[in-house]
């Protein structure tokens, strides 16, 4: 990578804004300070998929990161919030929605991406598999759908977990 | 939205082959870097390795952290096994938070047995019905398990995978006889 692109490269993670939304404190540590290493200019967080969504509508984000799993709302029902048609200003068809789930079952990852999930990273992270996914979202022009009910990523395209090497 | 919106290629594909329904519209938007930084922003080839050096060393501060809490957690695990039996719903549900975070998180921090033998205990609990919970031997054998991976991390790992193995067998065994039973 030359010098002018790695410059561009932590020009664009300085003016990101990410919504982490996790419920476990441990995750949150993580996952915040990995951002911070990253150069990701602006992280706020969230306790779970209500908060999520108040947050998004407060903050409008250029990217989500959540768990799937959370209560009272989990990732799964606040994604598909983001991405009904019906929601009105708080819809949203193309804000990139990173999954971390320790469920590697393909039941699991298809309703992901039936909810709108952009990207499904399976448990353990590594540094590696974060830095990729969020380079994956933020530098590929987006593509989605708008039917009636739905706007977002095309839920018949084929998502495959991003899994750790180690 | 609307005023960069555009066809995509991809709808072109779909329509052509007369997949896509007339309610049906694909829309294809900048990137967000090009937002950011215009459109001649060229994405790059590879991580840059700085950032992931960075990235690494911030795993390595919290490591140390991490295994102190874990050790505690096993603690906490090893306690909550016999309510658990006993049908104390909370110690149940703590049981399975505590399992569930060390999934997600013991691979991460370098302690991938861990991990491996929580996402077993974890499935376990998810099937888990009563009769299960009162018997209380495959909670006891995954705790145990996750106990000796982290006192003993040099374990050969074919003795982990048979232990793995082991277990699995226990969980469909325990269920064969469920099923028998009932």
């Amino acid at each position: 990578m030359n010098g002018d692109r790695a410059g561009a490269h932590a020009d664009l993670f300085r003016r990101l804004k990410v919504l982490v939304v996790e419920d476990s404190g441990e995750m949150q540590r993580l996952l915040t300070a990995l951002l911070a290493s990253m150069g990701i200019g602006h992280v706020v967080v969230a306790l779970d998929g209500a908060r999520g969504l108040a947050a998004f509508a407060a903050e409008c984000p250029d990217l989500i990161i959540t768990d799937g799993a959370m209560t009272p709302m989990d990732g799964f029902e606040m994604t598909r919030r983001i991405r009904a048609s019906d929601a009105g200003q708080a819809a949203n068809p193309d804000v990139p929605i990173l999954m971390i789930s320790g469920h590697a079952g393909r039941e699991n990852v298809t309703h992901a991406r039936d909810q709108g999930v952009t990207d499904y990273l399976l448990k353990p992270l590594s540094a590696e598999m974060l830095y990729e996914a969020i380079l994956a979202a933020v530098s590929r022009p987006i593509h989605f759908v708008e039917t009636p009910d739905y706007r977002g990523p095309s839920p018949r395209r084929m998502l495959d977990p991003r899994r750790s090497e180690s | 939205m609307a005023n960069r919106s555009m066809t995509s290629h991809l709808a072109g594909h779909e329509a052509a082959r007369g997949e896509t329904p007339p309610d049906v519209r694909f829309i294809r938007v900048p990137s967000i870097a090009e937002r950011k930084l215009g459109a001649d922003y060229v994405a790059p080839i590879r991580l840059d390795p700085r950032v992931l050096d960075q990235m690494q060393s911030t795993i390595r501060t919290l490591e140390t952290k991490y295994a102190e809490a874990l050790s505690a957690q096993i603690s906490m695990l090893q306690l909550l096994v016999e309510p658990s039996a006993k049908g104390d719903s909370e110690a149940r549900s703590r049981l399975y938070s505590l399992s569930h975070d060390m999934r997600g998180l013991a691979g991460t921090f370098g302690f991938p047995l861990v991990g491996r033998f929580a996402d077993s205990l974890c499935r376990y609990i998810e099937n888990c019905h009563e009769e299960d919970w009162r018997d209380g031997s495959v909670l006891r054998f995954h705790v145990d398990a996750i106990r000796d991976a982290v006192d003993n991390p040099g374990t050969d790992p074919a003795i982990t995978m048979e232990t793995l193995n082991a277990l699995e067998r226990l969980i469909a065994a325990t269920r064969g006889n469920r099923k028998m039973a009932g």
